[in-house]
């Protein structure tokens, strides 16, 4: 054990509470022997995870994670759902306190490589925006030279504003809090005057707004944020069947089933692709550690994505969101699944 | 001599051997506790490797990439994390210092009502005293953000003394010399010159509360030459500019808020202990006090208080280090103090064990000193009267 090592720790004893034994090449086991899948989620990220008034949880990262559940338990209703901070997230992965981190997350170099977790894949394509109140007569981000801008302690949101002011010669003054709630309250009263953040997190924060008129959300986009869900380092047969949990959902969509018609397509569809991702001919949920109907179950019980993203991002719903980059590949979109097989 | 040792030199062998066996028994113990401690120290090490989460103090040169809301000095993004936990700890001991000067004025202004014998006045200093001693300090802190941000007025509309002052949903911005730093260093100095002249004056005329007519007289001349400086060299005035106030010096709604719900609650033990320590004087000090033909408000001053001040400063100390830890309440309404900063640093580069080992050595330092500072003031008021 190298000096470098051994000097920050020697310093922190009484954090020796850290010491929890890794789960690595476990988490399946575990998760199995529970009973139930312990995802991390949003506090509150409305369409991607938000729990209403009865406490039932709805959104895209929730699907995902009943999806796992699904595909891992049978049942996409045994799901623990712990809502998290931006501060808490990763931690809580890398304590072994949840399985999945599925929580509007962004995807970087950073967190793949440091933080001891790994991006299993991309379930929403974002970038950062910012939204202002219609009477500041705003046009532009590059015309908020020296406002005061909310934004979410700890997240990608924080370092890429202080690059985009730098870069374009801005002054600006932050005001950073710890949630989401905190932020949307104090923008709403008038604190600020910008709030940025992704924009579909702008869109899903604007609904929750007293009179959402009399908000703007400016058109540039100043970074690229893919969103995804994570898991543990260490743990590959886990990350295995995490990533391909999401590609089921994709190549679902690719081959036109959804929750609807799964039943009908098993039992007559004369495709060999779709014949072998619901388990008909092949059984690729064996090389998982997984039964051959996982992707069946995953489409039954939560759906394709396209359906996933309808009902909780799409135009019908509050948040109203287009497809866009979203879509699939075959549709113009960035969603591209590696096939299964 | 081959005979057992007896008498005193048997003594002195038993002495030796005991001391022996005593050293030896605390050389053992030391060795288990460091043993453990390397223990400890391999584990974590072990699990940070095997998790794959980078660890040592590197990062702090490395460069921020965040700003922050609130600075005394420079500070940019591309500013170390070193330079970033030195912009936080300086917003700490802001806040923590104003603070600490406002619960004390609260403190002994409500002890002293809460023993008054108007009654309207002793229940107001009770009131008081119950609302914000038993309010957890998170509630009275997000309420007074609230209520401070809802209520007042925008920035196109504040409310104003022109040219001096403007208060509006940015804070509390106020006139100041255009040569900030040499007003200040000016009252500084009339701070140092002016009350220790005024203490040498007073001692001369005054049996107690010298040091207290030395501190006053030199408050009122650091304002008034730092008065003259703005006079000097022109002010610098807060003028609506754009969506936004700029000019003159700025107290952020976040401060404010964080300095106000932490004086109050704060103050409210304060005003307690206070209550105890005039309480504590025995009362036979009034009755000789009162028959030697003095006013209450002479016996009060005189007598009573400067012996309650016994009682009161010790555990003072720990009041004031209590407003000191609390105010890392401060990420809760978004003012970036140590805390705020520590947090976000963590979720920037993953270290998080680092950081926390930081944030409690500087706030272990900063209460070890606020603990030397009363420890020193205890020591003069308890010696024994002259």
């Amino acid at each position: 054990m190298s000096l470098k090592h051994l000097l920050p720790a020697a310093l922190a004893i009484a954090s020796a509470a850290i010491a929890v034994p890794a789960h690595a090449g476990k988490t399946l086991d575990a998760v199995k022997a529970r009973g139930q899948l312990v995802c991390g989620v949003n506090t509150s990220g409305p369409g991607f995870s938000a729990a209403d008034s009865q406490g039932k949880w709805t959104g895209l990262d929730v699907d995902f994670c009943r999806a796992v559940a699904a595909a891992v338990l049978n049942d996409a209703s045994k799901v623990k759902f712990v809502p998290l901070n931006s501060q808490q997230r990763f931690a809580s992965l890398q304590a072994g306190e949840i399985d999945v981190l599925s929580r509007n997350s962004t995807w970087t170099l950073t967190r793949d490589a440091s933080l001891g977790v790994v991006f299993t894949g991309i379930n929403y394509f974002d970038g950062q925006g910012f939204m202002v109140p219609k009477k500041l007569k705003i046009e532009s981000a590059k015309k908020m030279n020296g406002a005061t801008v909310c934004v979410q302690a700890g997240t990608t949101s924080e370092k890429n504003v202080a690059d985009y002011f730098g870069a374009h010669n801005m002054k600006y003054k932050s005001v950073v809090f710890d949630t989401a709630e905190a932020i949307t309250s104090a923008f709403f009263s008038g604190r600020c005057q910008v709030y940025t953040t992704d924009m579909s997190d702008l869109a899903g924060a604007r609904t929750k707004a007293p009179k959402p008129d009399e908000y703007v959300i400016l058109p540039e986009v100043i970074s690229k944020e893919p969103l995804g869900p994570s898991v543990r380092r260490g743990d590959d047969e886990w990350f295995q069947i995490v990533r391909w949990v999401g590609f089921a959902m994709l190549e679902a969509e690719e081959n036109g089933l959804t929750q609807a018609n799964v039943d009908q397509q098993k039992s007559s569809s004369k495709d060999p692709g779709v014949q072998r991702l619901l388990g008909v001919t092949e059984d690729t949920g064996k090389l998982l550690g997984l039964d051959k109907e996982w992707a069946y179950r995953v489409v039954k019980q939560v759906g394709n994505y396209g359906e996933s993203f309808e009902r909780n991002l799409g135009p019908k719903t509050p948040i109203g969101l287009p497809r866009g980059v979203n879509n699939l590949w075959t549709k113009g979109g960035l969603m591209y699944a590696p096939p299964i097989r | 001599m081959t005979s057992a040792p007896i008498g005193d030199a048997a003594w002195r062998a038993r002495q030796r051997a005991r001391r022996v066996r005593e050293w030896a028994l605390q050389g053992a113990l030391a060795l288990v506790l460091l043993a453990l401690a390397i223990g400890f120290a391999r584990n974590i090490g072990a699990n940070l490797e095997a998790r794959q989460i980078k660890s040592g103090f590197d990062f702090l040169h490395d460069p921020a990439g965040f700003n922050i809301g609130e600075l005394l000095f420079d500070y940019s993004a591309s500013d170390s994390y070193l330079r970033a936990f030195a912009v936080g700890m300086s917003n700490t001991l802001r806040v923590a210092l104003a603070g600490i000067a406002l619960a004390s004025l609260l403190g002994v202004v409500v002890g002293l009502m809460r023993l008054s014998r108007h009654p309207l006045l002793a229940w107001l200093g009770g009131a008081y005293v119950e609302v914000c001693r038993n309010t957890p300090l998170v509630i009275q802190l997000l309420a007074i953000y609230l209520l401070v941000t809802e209520l007042l007025p925008e920035a196109a509309s504040a409310i104003a003394i022109d040219g001096v002052a403007l208060l509006s949903k940015e804070g509390l911005q106020i006139a100041v010399p255009q040569a900030g730093v040499l007003a200040l260093g000016c009252a500084l100095g009339a701070l140092m010159i002016g009350g220790a002249a005024a203490w040498l004056v007073a001692r001369r005329w005054l049996e107690v509360g010298a040091g207290l007519v030395g501190v006053a007289a030199g408050a009122l001349l650091a304002l008034v030459a730092w008065l003259l400086a703005g006079v000097a060299s022109g002010w610098s005035q807060p003028a609506l500019d754009g969506f936004l106030i700029s000019g003159g010096a700025s107290l952020t709604p976040e401060f404010l808020a964080l300095w106000l719900g932490l004086s109050l609650f704060t103050s409210a033990s304060i005003a307690e202990l206070v209550r105890a320590g005039v309480l504590a004087v025995p009362a036979g000090q009034w009755h000789a006090a009162l028959a030697l033909g003095l006013r209450r408000s002479q016996a009060m001053g005189g007598v009573i208080f400067p012996q309650a001040l016994r009682l009161t400063i010790p555990p003072l100390a720990s009041q004031y280090m209590n407003l000191i830890k609390n105010s890392s309440l401060a990420v809760v309404i978004g003012y970036p103090d140590l805390v705020s900063i520590a947090n976000t640093s963590i979720n920037q580069n993953g270290q998080a064990l680092e950081v926390i080992v930081i944030i409690m050595a500087v706030y272990l330092s900063l209460n070890l000193v606020v603990a030397v500072i009363m420890n020193t003031i205890n020591a003069r008021v308890t010696r024994a009267p002259r």
